[in-house]
């Protein structure tokens, strides 16, 4: 009871006092003996389990308490297995589930105790399993199993005698091993044949003439059965081909050269460079063959675009520039990638190959597109707008050249009559100078000769047949759309829309006609502008009246023929001014059919600025009309477009004084709005909508737009004034501003404030700002009722959207039971009893 | 007066086409506002001593009220009928041509007054030109600050003005306001 002696916590304690002191009387002790039985139960008191309820821990805090319970508790279950061991109290394995004590732990009872013991017994015996085994009656199936695999183990380890149904079980075993030895063997030989294909690699690098004779071996490695390892093969003769390959083209001897005497060192000159040819078309040969295997396709469209990014020049280079053009418009994303890279540094390194391949690559373009019929990737086109085409070559360096021939002509002309008249006097003198030019002529043509310099002759006409392949192709494209077109407009099914694009060659084919509009020749330009038109009219130009009219191009397709049509006319025609009416027609109707998410709004921004901005004189009803269409479209899109088109019409009336008249507040406008007295917002033709009837009221709504740099915009459009004739600057191009507020766009949010400052800016201008109402409304304007009245105004378009939604699905339910009805009276004929039973379904 | 006759009518027609197009429907359903009547009417075609005149039907009504050795003219005088029954357009069709026109031509300010004393428009006094003249349409021609001055015939067509030479024609003279002038006791 020492521990009693710390203790100070409840339950309370006697006074500490020790047993010696503890007097009993004589009483007590008599009444204990005397009544045994009763005092039976201090012997039996545990005086243990007292002191442990009693000693409640004088120092220990509460988490060492825990502790201790569980210190506790765990003692209390190891007393408790031992007693079970002891016991040897087997379990039926049915009900031998595992029980979750309260400190998380499972204890798996029967079965774990079994297994213990004999792992136990196993530790101590090794062979006498058996012995053991019978000896533990209560075993179960799947230790018995176990104990049997155990055994086996420690058997093969051992390597002692196998007994019949180990031996059984062995076989397969051998077969892994062999496999595994296989295995083994073939990595060794992968990793041998690895070795080898370095050292030869070496070799060939380190000495090319001397070892030229292991390229055969590295073709031998290279067709292996092993698919890694001939892919390893042709990328090392890759890797060694692009090295030696020398830097001009090998032409084998002929046979009377063969037979002239040579010195030994153009011999072996000529043994290499024959066995190296050789070798280079078995490589090519075996790449060609091989890429037809899906296996081996990217390794080897790899190979073959890398040499021909290298060795443009050498041999064999057709059937290289064969695989990569068709490849050009392969399925597989990184084959294509490769084959665009190489076709474009093929074009933009014109140097390595002389512009030949050049030639070549764009007339296997052009004849691909030929076959294809059109139905190609785009990238095929995509690529021939890296082609660069020399301007100085076609023009100045050719005039001088012909300026010269003709100078010389007229001297010679101008010298042989002269001659014979001069003759006697001038004939020393005439014969020297005869001789200077003799002699110059010589050492020019021996300079020639000698310096690879390219021949300008040559490489003007390498560059004209490559101009005129590039343009048949372009010419196909468009020729192959109208036909389409066409077609599709004569039989005119309205179902089969223009889902999918069908002319996947046209954009970038008016790209490139954009980017080489100025090397076309004038005689094809009609032509281009007629095939042009009717492509932008989509084949829609006399179905207009029709509303069913299935749009076959898009609208960005469209626009870009407009800016093509332009180009092509600004960059040809700088003496002749021609009105493109057609195309501003199109233009004009096709800024209605504009959608900012479908279309691109790059390409209406492109054509905006340069049909409306660049075009120096418009006339004044087209200018007009214009103006209004694009405030009216400014109202409807986002602000990146709307601004594009705000600044357009800045310039436009900028240019125009007379369209100013749009900006007073009469309608009618006066004497200037020519013979159509009314606007028509619905005409296609912007000569005939009489816009200058009209007023831009568009831009009172505008000036009130969240953008902040739109109502700038407007205020300063709406400042100008038809009374002083001053000159206002453009300050920024209509791409310009699109690509600031698209870029805008994502981080803009139209913050409270915006309003605020808007109504002061507006205020501020108001004076000149035309109309009296709107200064009037500023200056009593505060926050509270501008919410007020957006929250009206938004409420009502939700109404009207709310309101078309029920209105379209209204008639899509009249419209399938009108066809329902169509299919009853149909049926009613045929089959009257179906018919009943429809008609119930109906009730 | 009378209404055109079947003849007399594609007469006019056809020429009326080549200058305007398939505007021509603009010029013949255009309404017209004159007179008390509160539905507009439409204008018509009537000749009258061999003049075609462009009339709104009011006023056709009210001019039946007067003899017709009396009637001068009404309405728009737009061409007259030769005596080979050929129809020519006068210069005082020209509103109503330039109003609808699809092939126009722009005349610089130095060849302008080359063009109103009746010659015909050379290549050199060309500021801009429409886009798609075949020779044989009907073209009107137009200063620069589009101002109608009269109209002609295309002699070449677009493309081939490129390659012309400064003195070639394109516009052959047809009527140009400057008979107002030169010619007022015909008109």
């Amino acid at each position: 009871m020492g521990k009693k002696q710390k203790v100070i916590l409840p339950p309370d304690l006697p006074p500490e006092i020790s047993d010696d002191e503890i007097e009993v009387s004589d009483e007590d002790l008599q009444f204990v003996k005397e009544n045994r039985d009763y005092a039976g139960f201090v012997s039996r008191l545990d005086t243990q389990s007292i002191t442990k309820h009693v000693t409640r821990v004088a120092d220990v805090n509460e988490d060492a308490l825990e502790a201790i319970y569980e210190k506790r508790l765990k003692k209390k279950s190891a007393l408790q297995k031992e007693d079970e061991e002891k016991n040897k109290v087997h379990v039926d394995p049915v009900d031998a589930l595992p029980v979750k004590t309260l400190d998380g732990k499972l204890y798996y009872r029967t079965v774990a105790k079994t297994s213990k013991g004999e792992d136990e017994n196993e530790a101590g015996e090794d062979e006498k399993d058996g012995d053991v085994d019978k000896s533990l009656v209560k075993l179960t199936k799947a230790e018995k199993r176990a104990k049997v695999k155990k055994s086996r183990k420690e058997a093969k380890k051992l390597g002692k005698e196998v007994d019949q149904p180990e031996e059984a079980e062995q076989a397969p075993q051998a077969a892994v091993l062999a496999k595994v030895k296989e295995d083994l063997t073939a990595e060794e030989a992968f990793e041998s044949k690895k070795c080898k294909l370095a050292e030869l690699g070496i070799a060939l690098l380190s000495n090319p003439e001397a070892n030229i004779t292991s390229m055969k071996e590295i073709l031998q490695i290279a067709k292996d059965d092993n698919p890694s390892i001939s892919k390893l093969g042709l990328l090392s003769l890759l890797a060694v081909f692009k090295d030696i390959i020398p830097g001009y083209r090998i032409r084998l001897p002929t046979e009377k050269e063969q037979e002239m005497k040579v010195s030994k060192e153009v011999k072996k000159m000529r043994f290499y460079e024959s066995t190296l040819l050789s070798a280079y078309k078995a490589y090519l040969q075996r790449l060609l063959a091989a890429e037809k295997k899906p296996l081996f396709q990217q390794v080897v469209v790899r190979c073959i675009c890398n040499l021909l990014d290298a060795v443009p020049h050498f041999n064999c280079r057709e059937s290289l520039l064969e695989v990569v053009v068709r490849n050009l418009g392969s399925a597989d994303d990184v084959v294509r990638k490769l084959c665009c890279s190489t076709v474009r540094s093929l074009f933009t390194n014109e140097g390595k190959h002389g512009g030949e391949a050049t030639v070549e690559a764009v007339r296997l373009i052009a004849a691909h597109v030929k076959a294809n019929n059109c139905q190609l990737h785009p990238d095929f086109i995509e690529v021939l707008m890296s082609l660069t085409f020399d301007e100085d070559l076609r023009k100045p360096k050719a005039t001088p050249e012909v300026d010269k021939k003709v100078k010389y002509k007229k001297f010679y002309k101008r010298k042989i009559p002269e001659e014979p008249s001069q003759q006697q006097e001038n004939k020393r003198k005439m014969s020297k100078k005869e001789l200077m030019s003799k002699t110059r002529e010589e050492v020019a043509a021996d300079y020639k000769a000698v310096s690879f310099a390219p021949d300008v002759e040559e490489k003007r006409r390498m560059q004209s047949e490559t101009l005129s392949a590039v343009f048949e192709t372009y010419f196909r494209v468009l020729k192959q759309t109208m036909l389409s077109i066409a077609a599709s407009s004569e039989t005119f099914t309205g179902s089969n829309t223009s889902a999918s694009d069908p002319h996947p060659l046209l954009a970038p084919c008016l790209n490139g006609l954009g980017k080489f509009s100025h090397l076309i020749d004038l005689d094809y330009i009609g032509d281009l502008m007629n095939y042009l038109k009717k492509i932008a009219g989509g084949g829609s130009s006399y179905y207009s009246s029709s509303q069913k009219h299935v749009e076959h191009l898009t609208v960005s397709e469209r626009l870009r023929c407009c800016i093509v049509a332009f180009k092509v006319m600004r960059n040809n025609l700088d003496a002749l001014n021609v009105d493109l009416q057609d195309f501003f027609v199109q233009l004009y109707n096709l800024i209605l059919e504009y959608r900012p998410g479908r279309d691109q709004g790059e390409v209406l921004v492109e054509a905006l600025k340069i049909m409306l901005c660049d075009d120096r004189q418009h006339d004044m009803q087209k200018a007009a009309a214009f103006v209004k269409r694009l405030a009216t479209f400014s109202l409807s899109i986002c602000s990146a477009e709307a601004m594009a088109a705000l600044v357009t019409l800045k310039n436009l009336l900028m240019r125009n004084v007379k369209c100013r008249n749009l900006l007073e507040n009469d309608a009618g406008g006066g004497s200037v709005s020519g013979s159509i007295s009314i606007y028509h917002p619905y005409a296609t033709d912007p000569n005939l909508s009489g816009a200058l009837a009209s007023v831009l009221w568009e831009l009172n709504l505008l000036s009130k737009h969240y953008h902040p740099s739109i109502s700038t915009m407007i205020t300063s459009i709406s400042g100008m004034n038809t009374a002083n004739n001053q000159v206002y600057h453009a300050i920024l191009s209509p791409q310009q501003a699109f690509t600031d507020l698209s870029l805008e766009r994502e981080t803009f949010q139209p913050k409270s404030d915006i309003r605020k400052l808007n109504s002061k800016r507006k205020r501020g201008s108001a004076s000149s700002t035309l109309s009296g109402i709107e200064s009037t409304s500023d200056t009593s304007i505060d926050e509270n009722e501008v919410s007020k009245k957006l929250a009206k105004h938004f409420i009502i378009l939700r109404d009207i959207k709310e309101n078309e939604r029920l209105r379209g699905e209204l008639d899509r339910t009249t419209l399938s039971l009108q066809l329902y009805e169509k299919y009853k009276k149909q049926k009613k004929a045929g089959e009257p009893k179906t018919k009943r039973k429809r008609a119930k379904i109906v009730d | 007066m009378r209404p055109l006759d079947e003849a007399e009518t594609t007469a006019v027609f056809e020429k009326l086409y080549k200058f305007t197009g398939n505007n021509l429907k603009n010029i013949v359903e255009n309404p017209s506002h004159e007179g008390p009547d509160p539905n507009p009417g439409r204008y018509c075609f009537r000749l009258h001593k061999n003049k075609v005149y462009y009339v709104s039907e009011s006023l056709v009504k009210r001019a039946t009220n007067i003899a017709r050795a009396n009637l001068v003219s009404l309405g728009v005088c737009i061409g007259k009928f030769t005596h080979s029954s050929k129809f020519h357009l006068t210069i005082q069709a020209l509103s109503l041509v330039s109003a609808n026109a699809r092939h126009k031509v722009w005349l610089k300010p130095t060849s302008e007054m080359s063009f109103l004393y009746g010659n015909h428009v050379l290549k050199g006094g060309l500021g801009r030109i429409t886009d798609t003249i075949a020779p044989g349409d009907g073209v009107v021609v137009f200063s620069m600050s589009d101002v109608p001055l009269g109209f002609g015939v295309a002699a070449k067509s677009t493309q081939d003005c490129r390659k012309l030479d400064p003195n070639g024609i394109v516009v052959l003279h047809q009527a140009d306001i400057g008979e107002y002038l030169r010619m007022e006791d015909e008109l």
